[in-house]
């Protein structure tokens, strides 16, 4: 169920075109009679008033072969001079790739748009098409569920589950947002993603870098890190949240330290992090501080001492043993582990560690859910997985892996239409503005733009999560975590 | 403290373009107005130098497929598609955005950065097949940046002994074998194809300037390489060897052509060549069926250093079933372990080595170091197909590009690689790459691991009742 505060508002795109995925072709047989125009719904043909000749097809609004059953509109039937023909645009290879495929970006796009998932059938989201993990797994529908009803169905999960007399913390989906630092996304990304976890009672984190004024009116749902290089922590920063995240890892780049160029190391910047203006800034790996669980739980303490309201997240990244340092990381003391797997985002990560450094996430959530469960230990800790949850269908299968709920960074982004080029980084940063602090890229779109955009992103996985629930029979999400039988493997069995 | 190990990278822009990933063209509707110049933040659009009423037609090497042009051009006149030419590079193995990637390495030198996740499959065949692994907490071992001046890269190579022998004085009385030492588990192979005699001057000369070897059928050494020697390995066939003594007597490695001779009577090649020179004998061996008999046979037999040689696609010879290097070497390296001799050889390997993650990798499944080969020639800006059948277009002008232009190109790929082994290696927790070698522990490959996970959940699993 969504909270109250969750209003669903359509958002269209902040560009005059889209990416088409078909295209529409008109011949030098037309003969410009407008037919066309008159019976497309979908305007992809035009005709200003008072011109003689047809506007080019609008190729991005067009439906594409499914249109075919409607005999009364399809225009490669209806024109009278046979002048139209339809095809798979070649600009649409051209976005995405086989973890974000095309039909994925664009249905993303669509949920942002509308607060539900496309209608369309013709894009595929569900899956992508990486030829593993999440990819290969699907959902076994038993035949004949027990009949419940939407309304009866909750997504509520619990983030405490220690019973130490610390608050009961609630998120009313079970996800939220992934860290991204001051200074990697552009200040509306930042406040967008803080705002729509107010409005979905959820929670978005800082990342390493601060805590800047403008989350105040938010801190009932940031999470605080405290990461290696320490940046930006200080007691204050602290006291002011619910949940505060040790960071040891990054899924995308285990293993290696953080590093912020000088030249990003802007006034703002280093006054976040109390640092020298125009420094490189390294995040050391791992913590020096910590070389055993026993150093770990000396962290752990520390901050419940000082925030004794607060609940501790351990984020690591998912090593062959990252089932041991979960069960550590337990009886340290922490109330949530957040594993991230390998093929996770990263605003600048080398190639080489994305693609090969620890394990994907697929793995290591029935691995730590395994391991918990058998030290006595599951019901008492909160297991979030990241990393490479692009869909709803992702989410619900990470859960039916072992998973309590999700964290997502990517996702969010592509509500607030990146387009994956990866190019965050680099000069001035992000083209499209998500990834910038560039002065005049940063304001490509304002914040009240972007957090609708990401709260309708929000409901249509809470949509289609509540639907799968409902398929399966269950009343709550937390029915389905460690369901390994109600997922099927295409390679086995 | 000995002088650090350093690649010296430098920039070297061609002045040419590689190959482009995408196309964009202007269609007939464009009507100048000049909003695409002003959105792409890359250049890639401007107006006509001569005629500024005009936008000229995309520079798409600088084009970053952020799509901004695409979905704000008032008239939707752009259209932008893969590049075929791109898409027609490479192949099943050499992927066009490796030959892209080792282009961009040699022109900057630097580790390739982007943001956002990976974008690659889940997993693939050969060295695609398996992850390095790290650790969170509980090796503390590495030290993120800052600890990689303490990172050793160096290797060995050359017979070594099993054990030390003492007398009844207690001196050594074992005679220790000389070996090579080098700075980076990397030696460069020369591709055997018509090279001009700079693209070769160039290669010895980066190896020289990385500190490391450059293998070369002695036939083709000629006079003007020769100041190089000492970074050079001739290569020669076992019974040809005496036709090169001058230029093997100052050699401090010697590479052997394998053939099934030396399996009987390698002692006596080693001979021959340790009468000509003091230098470490290396026998260069084709992967085919039953090559761990082989490597066996010659390391109990004597062999300092054995070189095996897989296809450009890193296949063995074709046999009964055709192994992955990534199978061979593990193959070769369990072989020598069970036959406890594998500390006494030094393993290369080559063939489909094409990224700077597959020297690690091939290092993690039992090889001592690796040897390069068709990236020297990538950096220089050649293309390479694999359908219909293996070809490698060198550029035009190749052979008029300055020795130094060209070695220095090799060096920043060579060093943008030996950056990303010491990242993977710090992320490891591995401070000498020697101690890398055979170290499986160290990585996760993918058929274990996914049987280990979904095929023990998934295998003929029933549906339990909800």
């Amino acid at each position: 169920m969504k909270p109250s505060t969750v209003v669903i508002k359509p958002m269209p795109s902040r560009f005059k075109h889209q990416v088409p995925k078909y295209k529409v072709t008109r011949s030098d047989a037309c003969i410009n009679c407008g037919m066309c125009a008159k019976s497309c719904p979908y305007g992809v043909h035009e005709r200003i008033e008072g011109h003689n000749r047809m506007r080019p097809p609008i190729d991005y609004k067009c439906i594409g072969y499914e249109c075919r059953k409607n005999d009364e509109f399809y225009c490669v039937y209806q024109c009278p001079r046979k002048a139209l023909s339809l095809s798979l645009n070649p600009m649409y290879e051209t976005l995405g790739d086989c973890r974000w495929t095309s039909d994925m970006i664009i249905a993303t796009w669509i949920m942002a748009e509308t607060g539900y998932p496309p209608e369309r059938t013709d894009i595929g989201y569900q899956i992508g098409n990486s030829e593993g993990g999440f990819d290969k797994l699907r959902l076994k529908f038993p035949e004949n569920p027990p009949k419940v009803e939407r309304d009866e169905i909750s997504t509520e999960i619990r983030l405490n589950r220690r019973n130490d007399g610390r608050a009961d913390v609630l998120i009313s989906t079970p996800l939220y947002g992934g860290g991204m630092s001051f200074g990697s996304v552009s200040l509306p990304t930042m406040l967008s993603k803080a705002h729509n976890a107010k409005i979905w009672n959820t929670f978005t984190c800082t990342g390493e870098g601060g805590y800047p004024e403008m989350l105040y009116p938010y801190d009932d749902h940031v999470i605080t890190q405290v990461a290696t290089g320490l940046f930006g922590v200080r007691e204050e920063t602290i006291q002011r949240v619910k949940i505060v995240e040790f960071k040891y890892a990054q899924g995308a780049k285990p293993g290696l330290g953080g590093h912020l160029l000088g030249e990003k190391n802007t006034e703002s910047v280093s006054r976040m992090r109390e640092a020298v203006q125009g420094t490189s800034l390294f995040s050391p790996f791992p913590f020096h501080s910590v070389y055993s669980i026993e150093d770990h739980k000396k962290h752990i303490d520390w901050i419940k001492e000082m925030n004794p309201k607060a609940l501790v997240s351990v984020k690591v990244s998912t090593p062959n043993d990252v089932d041991m340092v979960a069960v550590g990381s337990y009886y340290a003391g922490a109330h949530i582990i957040h594993i991230d797997g390998g093929y996770g985002g990263t605003g600048a990560a080398p190639d080489i560690a994305k693609k090969n450094i620890a394990m994907p996430i697929e793995y290591a959530i029935p691995k730590v859910h395994n391991f918990l469960k058998d030290e006595g230990a599951r019901d008492a800790v909160t297991l979030i997985a990241s990393g490479g949850i692009r869909t709803a269908h992702d989410l619900v299968k990470a859960i039916c892996l072992g998973a309590d709920g999700a964290v997502i960074g990517t996702a969010e982004l592509v509500a607030l239409e990146c387009v994956r080029c990866g190019n965050c980084e680099s000069g001035r940063g992000c083209a499209r503005g998500i990834a910038s602090t560039d002065s005049e890229l940063a304001d490509l779109f304002d914040e009240q733009w972007a957090t609708q955009r990401i709260v309708n992103l929000y409901h249509a996985w809470n949509f289609q999560l509540v639907e799968i629930l409902q398929k399966f029979g269950m009343k709550s999400v937390s029915e389905l975590v460690g369901r390994t039988d109600l997922l099927e493997h295409v390679d086995y069995s | 403290m000995p002088k650090k190990y350093h690649i010296a990278i430098q920039p070297t822009p061609l002045n040419r373009d590689f190959v482009s990933k995408f196309k964009i063209v202007r269609g007939e509707n464009c009507i100048n107005c000049g909003k695409c110049t002003k959105v792409c933040i890359y250049e890639a659009h401007r107006r006509g130098a001569k005629d500024p009423r005009k936008i000229d037609e995309p520079h798409m090497a600088l084009c970053r497929n952020c799509f901004r042009c695409i979905q704000e051009c008032p008239r939707g006149a752009l259209v932008k598609s893969l590049d075929p030419d791109f898409s027609a590079l490479g192949g099943s193995y050499w992927k066009p955005d490796m030959l892209l990637s080792i282009w961009k390495q040699a022109e900057d030198g630097k580790v390739p950065v982007s943001g956002a996740g990976y974008r690659g499959p889940f997993t693939g065949p050969g060295f695609d097949g398996m992850w390095t692994d790290m650790s969170e907490i509980v090796r503390p071992t590495r030290d993120g940046i800052h600890g990689r001046e303490y990172i050793s890269t160096a290797v060995d190579l050359g017979r070594k002994l099993n054990h030390l022998t003492f007398d009844d004085t207690g001196n050594i009385s074992s005679k220790i074998h000389q070996t090579v030492d080098l700075p980076i588990p990397i030696i460069f192979d020369i591709p055997a194809c018509t090279l001009s005699p700079n693209v070769t001057a160039a290669c010895v000369m980066a190896a020289e300037s990385a500190g490391t070897f450059a293998m070369m059928p002695a036939a083709d050494i000629t006079a003007d390489i020769k100041k190089y020697a000492n970074s050079i390995i001739p290569l020669v066939s076992h019974e040809k060897s005496t036709a090169y003594q001058t230029m093997i007597s100052s050699a401090r490695l010697v590479a052997i052509e394998y053939a099934p001779a030396l399996l009987y009577d390698f002692d006596s090649v080693k001979e021959s060549i340790k009468k000509m020179s003091q230098a470490v004998t290396i026998v260069r061996i084709p992967a085919m069926t039953g090559i761990e008999d082989a490597v066996a046979t010659l390391a109990r037999s004597g062999a300092e250093v054995i070189h095996i040689v897989s296809d450009y696609r890193g296949m063995e010879a074709p046999g009964l079933r055709q192994r992955f290097v990534k199978e061979v070497i593990r193959a070769v390296h369990l072989r020598l372990i069970e036959e406890r001799i594998r500390d006494e050889v030094t393993i290369i390997v080559s063939g489909g080595i094409a990224m700077a993650e597959h020297v690690p990798k091939a290092i993690i499944c039992g090889a001592d170091l690796t040897a390069v080969d068709i990236p020297l020639l990538i950096a220089l800006g050649a293309l390479l197909y694999e359908e219909p059948e293996k070809t490698l277009t060198l550029p035009d002008g190749l052979e008029k590009m300055p020795v130094a232009t060209a070695s220095q190109r090799i060096v920043n790929l060579i060093g943008a690689w030996h950056s990303q082994l010491l990242e993977v290696m710090g992320a490891m927790g591995i401070r000498e790459v020697r101690r890398l070698r055979g170290e499986t522990g160290r990585a996760i490959f993918f058929d274990e691991i996914d049987k280990d996970t979904f095929g023990k959940l998934f295998h003929q699993r029933e549906m339990t009742s909800i």
